[in-house]
């Protein structure tokens, strides 16, 4: 038989919780209104760094670090042509950049700035056989190397990909950060969306010249409205009496609103070319004049993929390692989403040690 | 549209040619199948959105009197949030959003296009200088620059083959031999070196 106890117990319990819960949202509604000034003090990039090479929009990063390189061959990061690059070095704690550096890698990172309406013209050729050859050309001849190590993420994976594909000579080894290669999956809803029979791309070029960011914001966003819209503000709301979840949430999405529009022939022929033909996976994918063959990577490849990437999913560079001509290639499959991949906790903790120690084993 | 063409198409065999009543027949073929349309994509989005609420009804009964306020509330709201999640993603694969969606991407291109044609006109009008004029001073500049880098290109691999057979005559003769030539690339542009 139940108690009058045990029944006023679930009642308190209501109570008090009703009681700690209102003040804790009394201290979390205090920390609102300083939130806009702290959003504003967010630092970019945690790593010290100097521009060392520019062209056009474009700026090459080197992270001097606090000793002298260990290792021979330098390391450049190709970021993606949409977003900022300084995701990969967010914060202390959450830097790709700085497991490198600290580990006496000779590290360069690529900014390809913002392209204006006057750059909507640039193709993929222009990125990949003109700035990043030249970037590439750049570092080897400031470090004194016959070649360098490029490390892709995302959209820079595919095309650090295709630039090895064209100039195998001049890469040592290649690690790929959740790059699209076979674009076949209909997993991601990109690849949905994108279809041909649903999206005129030449139409949508030739009317808004660029890709607007906004464009690419709403369609990142719309891939889990529910989440990013709903459950987002909800979760920071609940940890805004915690100033590390502040910071950590803010550093985050100072980064995540801050898009770039991406050339209107680059998303031309990314998605004519890749989403809508997967040209890539079939040798044929025309980059200028050349024409991209996988087969011809033979270099050490690293190919790390997020097991819960929305944007990429696994099934899109899953088939990379087996395309390639390389003897020396490895996958590692992270449960991470596409951020999480590079700047998540068990990134941080077990992906980046364990993909400086192969890096070290071959530079 | 294409069920329509057929229709008509079968008429005009059975006729002889293009018949009054074909004619008069098309639009309310395309009237009622465009009701169809509306009524299938209705049923479509009534059907995802049943299943959700169910779902989240689903997720709000599983409350414990034990379990402390909070933790339920937070069990009960992500459950909720699942299943919203799940019928959303499921609402953004079908052909029905993927349709509406390429009908807004052609409403946007067309206002685009339109909005770029009347400030066109009003440029040229007011004899300034259009966007348009912009695009196709840009684009023979840029034809210019592939020309010439092309050009650039086929002298550096010139220079190369010409290296190279002095470097072969020059280990015949024991002269010194040519630096090389840089490998095969774009021309840097405006580069600047720090």
């Amino acid at each position: 038989m139940s108690t009058a106890n045990d029944i006023g117990n679930p009642w308190a319990r209501w109570q008090e919780s009703f009681l700690t819960e209102s003040a804790a949202n009394a201290r979390r509604l205090a920390q609102l209104p300083s939130l806009y000034q702290r959003a504003q003090r967010v630092k970019k990039g945690a790593t010290p760094s100097e521009v060392v090479y520019e062209e056009d929009r474009l700026k090459v990063l080197h992270y001097p670090g606090k000793e002298p390189a260990r290792y021979a061959t330098p390391l450049i990061f190709v970021f993606a042509l949409v977003n900022r690059p300084y995701i990969l070095d967010l914060k202390m704690g959450r830097s790709v950049v700085s497991h490198f550096v600290d580990r006496g890698f000779d590290t360069y990172l690529i900014d390809w700035g913002s392209p204006t309406y006057a750059d909507r013209h640039l193709t993929i050729d222009d990125h990949v056989n003109g700035y990043l050859s030249n970037v590439v050309d750049f570092v080897r001849e400031r470090a004194g190397t016959p070649n360098a190590s490029l490390l892709g993420y995302c959209m820079g994976g595919t095309m650090s990909t295709m630039f090895t594909a064209l100039h195998q000579e001049r890469v040592k080894n290649l690690i790929l950060l959740a790059a699209g290669i076979d674009f076949s999956t209909r997993e991601g809803l990109l690849n949905l969306w994108a279809q041909q029979e649903y999206f005129d791309v030449d139409k949508f070029v030739d009317a808004f010249g660029n890709c607007p960011a906004e464009f690419l914001q709403a369609s990142f966003l719309m891939l889990k409205p529910v989440q990013n819209l709903i459950e987002k503000p909800i979760n920071f709301f609940e940890k805004a009496d915690d100033p590390e979840a502040i910071d950590d949430f803010l550093t985050m999405e100072t980064w995540l609103n801050d898009n770039i529009p991406v050339a209107g022939e680059v998303y031309r022929e990314f998605v004519k070319f890749l989403y809508q033909q997967n040209l890539l996976v079939q040798n044929k994918m025309p980059v200028g004049k050349h024409t991209v063959d996988l087969r011809k990577i033979t270099c050490p490849v690293l190919n790390i993929m997020a097991k819960n990437d929305d944007l990429v999913p696994c099934a899109q560079s899953m088939p990379f390692n087996d395309l390639v001509s390389s003897k020396d290639r490895k996958s590692l499959v992270i449960p991470a989403g596409h951020i999480g991949l590079a700047i998540g906790g068990k990134a941080q903790r077990e992906v980046w040690p364990h993909t400086c120690d192969w890096l070290s084993e071959r530079s | 549209m294409g069920d329509t063409s057929e229709r008509e198409s079968d008429g005009q065999k059975r006729c002889g040619g293009r018949s009054e009543i074909g004619q008069r027949k098309a639009p309310m073929n395309d009237e009622q199948e465009s009701a169809n349309h509306t009524a299938e994509q209705l049923a479509a989005f009534q059907k995802i959105w049943g299943e959700t609420f169910n779902k989240m009804m689903q997720a709000g009964f599983t409350f414990s009197p034990e379990s402390a306020p909070p933790e339920f509330l937070r069990q009960m709201r992500s459950g909720i949030f699942q299943a919203l999640g799940q019928s959303w993603e499921q609402f953004l694969r079908s052909p029905q959003f993927m349709e509406g969606m390429k009908q807004c991407m052609d409403n946007a291109i067309a206002f685009r296009k339109m909005s770029g044609d009347f400030f066109t006109k009003v440029r040229h009008e007011t004899q300034s200088t259009s966007r348009e004029d912009i695009d196709a001073v840009m684009l023979a500049v840029r034809h210019m620059e592939t020309r010439v880098l092309d050009r650039v290109e086929e002298l550096a691999a010139q220079i190369e083959e010409v290296n190279k057979r002095l470097n072969a005559s020059g280990q015949n003769t024991g002269r010194p031999s040519q630096p090389g030539t840089k490998p095969k690339g774009r021309t840097r542009r405006n580069p600047r070196k720090k």
